[in-house]
């Protein structure tokens, strides 16, 4: 393993070259780029896919996949927003987060358990808590008579030390997963396991319940992120989250995540959503067409996935 | 061994630069304005699009979009990006009237004005809203309709989706005019999805009910031509005026064809041009209203002709 990780070291730091690589191209073009303003503009925009992105990542170094991570935050900010306004802002994001580990439980008892292929587990997730979403919002946004409580608007856009909470909280949870992750015999579990599932277990990993723990922290994280989207929308949005399973998935991929599982580090997925991000803003900065976007942010995804496959046919 | 990847990765680089490079020059000098649409591939915005970018071009401004797609942080994430640009002005079609509110205080706190169009926001720092003068149009569709039936007559109201405002507003400004006739009476007033199907169904009910009904009122076009099909089949064309409203072309053709007694054309080109028309005023210093709207016209029989798209 030691081995292969020293081999692989200047590839291993590409996701962190082509996004440098990006940020220079963009400032060279535009020196609206660079501007303070600009760089709190794409922390904050990166802030929820990032903590989608982390959660996403433990599933996927873990051998899965999660399509359901758009709808979970969804859910969990109706949930968070109609508790909120009954019960308090605490009670609220818990309920929140509850909620959306609750789905990733779900999703990991039916897959790990029942040996469910994890895409269509989590297509049908998908769709089923988009349902329950319009069936306990009534299909329109909860915002309450008043507005939701103050304090909690104000975290979706205030700061601390000059940066947004809605950055900080990204930037917490990265240093405390990656301590799960990376220095842990759990997180070297989840890696035994997404990397050869078969041999993990004969050297005694639950691979059961580890590949199930990876869902409940995709889902909880998920619901982090739904209950920050809430703040950031002033609201809970039933319609809320959609394709962010894509996207999630395409910058854990960005990041050098392998899809076979058992590869993926954490502050790489986000420095994938931060290619992402980054991407969007300076196409908007350089006012690119928003049909060419799409073409752009579609050729992005394809490079990731080709690169992804021409290093797994290289390492062979 | 990792020369293949490098080359995806750069391939996946040099595609946005590509892009990137083969747009115009960024002209630093000339005004540029942003527009937040909700949606990109929608016709009606298509059209409103356009209206902004010709008034822009002559008014010798850049227009720079950016598009959210009914996503509402996408459609935050666009405005914030365009107050990066430098923009002077943003016209925002916001994709609801809470959920994109972060947009327009981040223009707020970058002083620069914020005009929405068509839909419009609650929040506090919305500088203009530019849109149609809801209960006006349902009053004007009242009196047309009032006139031609000499006052007297049932009439039948197929609505818009409950609780959506603009249809509550086209709606009470035509049982508003109403009331002032005595003759007439309101014998049905349905709430519904806005489709041509729910318009069939619903005007045969009312027919069933009413088989003397002199009026319907569909509150857009596509119930309208529903309607219109229901009152056909009961063979009441000419005896149950239907009217509709958009001016979509299917509707100018039933116009035409005297199966729709009328329709309400609101042109989302103008539209567009209003919205950078009323940004210059306010940009110039002028003082705008915080409500401006919408110039609608109605289209019936006696100027169908000239509406009609050229063949």
């Amino acid at each position: 393993m030691k081995g292969k990780g020293r081999r692989w070291n200047l590839a291993g730091q590409m996701p962190l070259v082509s996004l440098i690589v990006l940020c220079v191209a963009t400032a060279l073009l535009t020196n609206r780029f660079l501007s303070p303003f600009n760089v709190t503009n794409i922390l904050v925009q990166s802030s929820i896919m990032a903590v989608i992105a982390m959660g996403m990542t433990f599933v996927i170094v873990g051998g899965g996949f999660d399509l359901s991570v758009g709808s979970t935050a969804a859910l969990s900010g109706c949930i968070a927003s109609m508790v909120m306004l009954e019960a308090g802002i605490a009670a609220g994001v818990a309920a929140g987060i509850i909620a959306g580990a609750a789905v990733g439980l779900a999703n990991g008892l039916v897959i790990a358990f029942l040996n469910v292929n994890p895409f269509i587990t989590t297509l049908g997730t998908m769709v089923l808590v988009r349902g329950v979403v319009f069936l306990i919002t009534g299909g329109a946004p909860v915002s309450g008579e008043a507005g939701l409580p103050s304090e909690f608007v104000a975290f979706g856009s205030d700061r601390f030390l000059g940066i947004h909470y809605l950055v900080w909280i990204p930037a917490v949870l990265l240093a405390v997963l990656s301590f799960v992750m990376h220095a842990t015999p759990y997180g070297r579990r989840i890696y035994a396991t997404g990397g050869a599932r078969e041999a993990a277990y004969l050297s005694g990993v639950p691979v059961r319940k580890v590949i199930a723990s990876t869902y409940v922290w995709c889902g909880a994280l998920a619901g982090v992120a739904g209950v920050m989207l809430a703040a950031r929308l002033q609201s809970g949005q039933p319609t809320a989250g959609e394709f962010y399973e894509l996207t999630a998935i395409a910058a854990v991929v960005l990041g050098g995540a392998s899809l076979q599982g058992g590869e993926g580090t954490l502050y790489k997925s986000v420095i994938g959503v931060f290619i992402m991000i980054v991407l969007g803003n300076a196409l908007n900065l350089l006012n690119v067409d928003s049909y060419w976007q799409r073409v752009a942010v579609g050729a992005v995804i394809i490079a990731a996935a080709a690169a992804e496959r021409l290093r797994s046919r290289g390492s062979r | 061994m990792f020369k293949p990847r490098m080359i995806a990765l750069a391939a996946a680089l040099i595609a946005p630069a590509a892009l990137a490079l083969a747009t115009p020059a960024i002209a630093q000098q000339k005004t540029t304005i942003g527009v937040s649409l909700a949606q990109d591939d929608n016709p009606f915005y298509i059209a409103m699009l356009r209206g902004i970018r010709a008034r822009a071009e002559e008014l010798g401004w850049d227009v720079a979009t950016v598009s959210a797609n009914e996503d509402k942080l996408k459609q935050i994430n666009g405005v914030q990006d365009l107050i990066a640009r430098g923009v002077k002005g943003i016209l925002i079609s916001p994709i609801d009237s809470v959920g994109v509110n972060a947009a327009y205080d981040a223009a707020a706190a970058a002083k620069i004005p914020i005009v929405s169009v068509a839909r419009g926001s609650a929040s506090p720092n919305q500088t203009i809203h530019v849109a149609m003068d809801e209960k006006q149009i349902g009053r004007d569709i009242a009196e047309w309709t009032a006139k031609k039936l000499n006052g007297k007559g049932k009439v039948g109201l197929l609505m818009g989706p409950s609780g959506a405002p603009t249809f509550k507003n086209l709606g009470d400004g035509y049982s508003e005019v109403m009331a002032k006739y005595p003759g007439i009476e309101i014998v049905f007033r349905g709430d519904g999805p806005l489709t041509r199907e729910r318009g069939v169904k619903q005007a045969e009910d009312v027919l069933v009910a009413n088989p003397d009904l002199a009026a319907i009122y569909a509150a857009n076009d596509d119930v309208a031509l529903g309607a219109m099909q229901a009152v056909n089949a009961a063979s009441r064309k000419g005896k149950t005026l239907v009217t509709g409203m958009n001016g979509v072309p299917p509707a100018l053709r039933a116009v035409k064809e005297a199966n729709l007694a009328m329709t309400v054309e609101l042109n989302p080109a103008e539209w567009g041009r209003l919205g950078v028309d009323v940004l210059a005023s306010f940009l110039k210093g002028d003082k705008v209203e915080p409500r401006v709207f919408i110039k609608h016209v109605i289209i019936d029989s006696s100027n169908i002709d000239a509406k009609l798209p050229k063949t």
